[in-house]
């Protein structure tokens, strides 16, 4: 049996060797292999284990050469878009632990680095190319080492290297690269306090790692928010109520939440819910807090606002047969909450700020992040960041607020665009401006109503006063 | 117990209210030398106050004893120096003051003591213009005449907008009925106002003091808009107000009162001139 095994193998081996030369003679084959062993890049990521492209990295290739061969070149092909300096290739020949003294010469053109030896690297030599200054391509992916190798039987076929990965090289790694090389940066930087809380470097990184923490504090009190107005709005009701019991529970409810620190209140709730076994997400408990919180000062916003509306409204609306509910919500919440606009902003604020607090309980939000990046970096700069982040929206919203007042107040005193007058539409400037003289000629002599002229209109001194 | 701890203090001891008939009979028998109104036989008052007490903080007692009868149709002015009680009153009849003691019927039904709900439904039929106007600001001078209708009349959108853009022409505002109030003069506001009231076709409406809070070149407009709706429609009108004038020209009969109680009634001519009470002479003469 074994025998006949052995006679056959040998019968398909000649076989094979014998239609190996013949192809040899016809086209290069890897009859012989250079074996690729590796090919592996040293990580570029600061702080990272990772490979980016673009960013110079060290690239290590490693092959052996197999019985029989005789390698006198080693051209390696990367993938397009990568590029290095083939001046700053080192070239090492080991045999087992030792180095061989093999003479080398590095030639790179385009994504081809070519290795030629000044005597062939015999079997059993262990080929090692180190790349310096090696560039993968921006966009990252997996890069394949592949190439060709020429033995004593002519040009060989390199198998393929195990996929590297590298991931894509930002904008933002750019431009860091740029600013670590930057000569003013470094000066900078080396000014102590300008470096501790202002460092380019860590701004920008700051800004990109700081967004998820950023977005997660929008998220918390825009989602929070409306149960908030919501939850202020029964409670203000409740407060103005005639009944006693409802008064008393929303004068509980609004004093205790007033009352104590929300620092106070998150660490009750994220604490001593899961004590009593519920267990809540932390970013929706953290929304629950903020949004309980808040509608605490809501309320007292809303029954303000509420109670600064003359009782000359409820009168009129009751006059009209008009029921509590509907007095309510088509008279006197409109007008409350034009007036409460501004505050309700300034609360939102609050709000948005108040979710820096939840940091401390482990929810992701924008402080955290920062507090992380600082202790990885021991660098101030992160925080000088987050503040950035809380001012752009903190202060378009501070800037609105003060418009919506003045629009408000312009309007109670009879300000603000008129509706278009149906007949004098398309009027042109000069005709206007004729219109407008004549009409103020007559305003004094005859009365307001049929010569309509906003600067000479009596100024409405009696709506909303009570006597 | 909580909305009338402020009332308790005062002995309020008051007879029922008179059967419809014979009130009518009798206050028939009294008015018609009294008042302008074309009285018919056997009508009975559309508003009829019996004994209307009302005290504020428990002590302060602003209505005595007021009884007053008023025809479907009829314009009574309501004149008297301030304190006397008539804009309490007039804020009793659509019951933005709860009476403490007395009777007071609309159409010979009673409609002091009742739920919150019935005071509602009571109230549509009792249109009222403020001194202060109370248009609603929120509101266009349009929108304003229409939510009454809309939402207490229930009537459809286009319905409630043609009756509204009705009236305000009829207060010669047409040209202003998507003027916000604050737009507005304040005699264009009380206009509206009354336009707000006449739009839901109420059974009597109510003024109190409607010019007094205007500029008096303002007030003239504002007069001719309730003389027009005194002389031209068949509403049935109580008026507290200064303007001896109205009175005069447009009322069907003068009220005087003092000191919570009707001192002296009568045709405007035979108040004015020959006052039968000192005090209203005196407060004329104080007037003119």
């Amino acid at each position: 049996m074994g025998h006949t095994a052995t006679g056959k193998r040998t019968a398909v081996a000649a076989r094979i060797a014998a239609l190996a030369v013949a192809l040899m003679l016809l086209v290069p084959t890897s009859a012989f292999a250079l074996t690729t062993n590796k090919a592996t890049a040293r990580p570029n990521e600061d702080g990272g284990s990772s490979v980016i492209g673009g960013l110079p990295t060290r690239l290590t290739w490693e092959g052996s050469v197999e019985d029989g061969e005789e390698v006198t070149e080693v051209t390696l092909t990367l993938p397009e878009g990568s590029s290095f300096d083939g001046s700053t290739t080192k070239v090492t020949v080991l045999e087992g632990l030792s180095r061989a003294s093999i003479d080398s010469e590095v030639a790179a053109s385009g994504s081809m680095l070519t290795v030629s030896f000044a005597e062939p690297a015999t079997s059993g030599l262990l080929l090692r190319l180190e790349v310096e200054g090696m560039h993968f391509p921006d966009d990252g992916g997996d890069v394949v080492v592949s190439g060709t190798y020429v033995n004593q039987a002519g040009t060989q076929t390199l198998t393929d290297s195990k996929p590297i990965k590298t991931i894509a090289n930002t904008s933002l790694q750019k431009m860091i690269a740029s600013l670590d090389a930057n000569p003013v940066v470094a000066a900078w930087n080396s000014n102590p306090f300008l470096g501790m809380f202002f460092k380019p470097q860590l701004l920008v990184t700051a800004f990109s790692t700081l967004v998820p923490g950023w977005l997660l504090c929008l998220v918390i009190v825009v989602v929070a928010y409306p149960f908030a107005i919501i939850l202020g709005l029964i409670f203000a009701l409740m407060k103005i109520s005639k009944s006693r019991l409802l008064r008393a529970i929303a004068i509980l409810y609004i004093n205790i939440l007033r009352g104590t620190p929300l620092f106070l209140q998150i660490y009750i709730m994220f604490f001593g819910l899961p004590m009593m076994n519920i267990n809540i997400d932390n970013n929706v408990l953290g929304v629950i807090v903020i949004a309980i919180n808040a509608s605490a000062y809501l309320a007292e916003i809303f029954r303000a606002g509420i109670q600064s509306i003359p009782q000359g409204q409820y009168e009129a609306a009751s006059s009209l047969g008009m029921s509590y509910f509907q007095t309510m919500f088509d008279i006197i919440l409109p007008q409350t909450i034009r007036r409460v606009i501004p505050t309700v902003t300034s609360d939102f604020i609050t709000s948005y700020k108040d979710t820096s607090l939840l940091s401390s309980v482990g929810v992701m939000e924008l402080m955290m992040f920062a507090k992380n990046l600082t202790s990885v970096s021991g660098n101030m700069t992160p925080y000088v960041a987050a503040a950035i982040f809380y001012l752009i929206v903190t202060l378009p919203l501070i800037k609105a607020v003060g418009i919506v007042e003045e629009r408000i107040a312009n309007s109670e005193r009879g300000g603000g665009p008129r509706p278009k007058d149906k007949g004098a539409k398309d009027m042109s400037v000069a005709e206007a401006e004729a219109k407008l003289s004549e009409l103020a000629v007559h305003a004094s002599a005859l009365d307001d109503e049929h010569a309509f002229v906003p600067s000479l209109s009596p100024m409405n001194a009696s709506f909303g006063t009570e006597v | 117990m909580l909305g009338r701890k402020h009332e308790g203090h005062i002995k309020v001891d008051v007879p029922p209210a008179m059967d419809a008939n014979e009130a009518a009979r009798i206050a028939y028998d009294q008015d018609i030398s009294l008042s302008r109104h074309h009285f018919v036989e056997g009508e009975h008052p559309v508003v009829r106050i019996e004994h209307l007490m009302k005290t504020f903080d428990g002590h302060t007692q602003v209505l005595r004893d007021v009884n007053l009868n008023v025809w479907n149709g009829e314009i009574v002015v309501v004149l008297g120096p301030s304190g006397s009680g008539k804009s309490t009153m007039l804020r009793c009849i659509n019951l933005l003051e709860t009476p403490t003691a007395g009777h007071i019927l609309i159409d010979d039904d009673e409609i002091t003591g009742k739920s919150a709900k019935e005071v509602n439904f009571i109230r549509r039929d009792l249109g009222m213009v403020f001194q202060s106007f109370n248009l609603f600001p929120h509101l266009t001078a349009l929108e304003n005449v229409m939510i009454g209708q809309t939402k207490v009349l229930k009537k459809g959108k286009e319905e409630a907008r043609a009756e509204a853009v009705k009236q305000l022409e009829a207060v010669g505002l047409g040209d202003r009925i998507d003027y916000k109030p604050p737009q507005l003069s304040g005699g264009q506001q009380q206009r509206v106002a009354i336009a707000r009231a006449v739009a839901m076709h109420p059974k009597v409406l109510l003024f109190d003091e409607p010019t007094s809070a205007l500029d008096p070149e303002l007030v003239r407009d504002v007069l001719a808009v309730m003389r027009d709706l005194a002389l031209n429609g068949d509403m049935t009108m109580i008026v507290v107000t200064h303007e001896m004038g109205f009175a005069r020209d447009v009322g069907d009969r003068v009220v005087f009162m003092e000191g919570g109680v009707v001192v002296e009634q009568g045709l405007p001519e035979e108040v004015f001139d020959h006052p039968k009470n000192e005090r209203t002479a005196q407060f004329l003469g104080s007037i003119k």
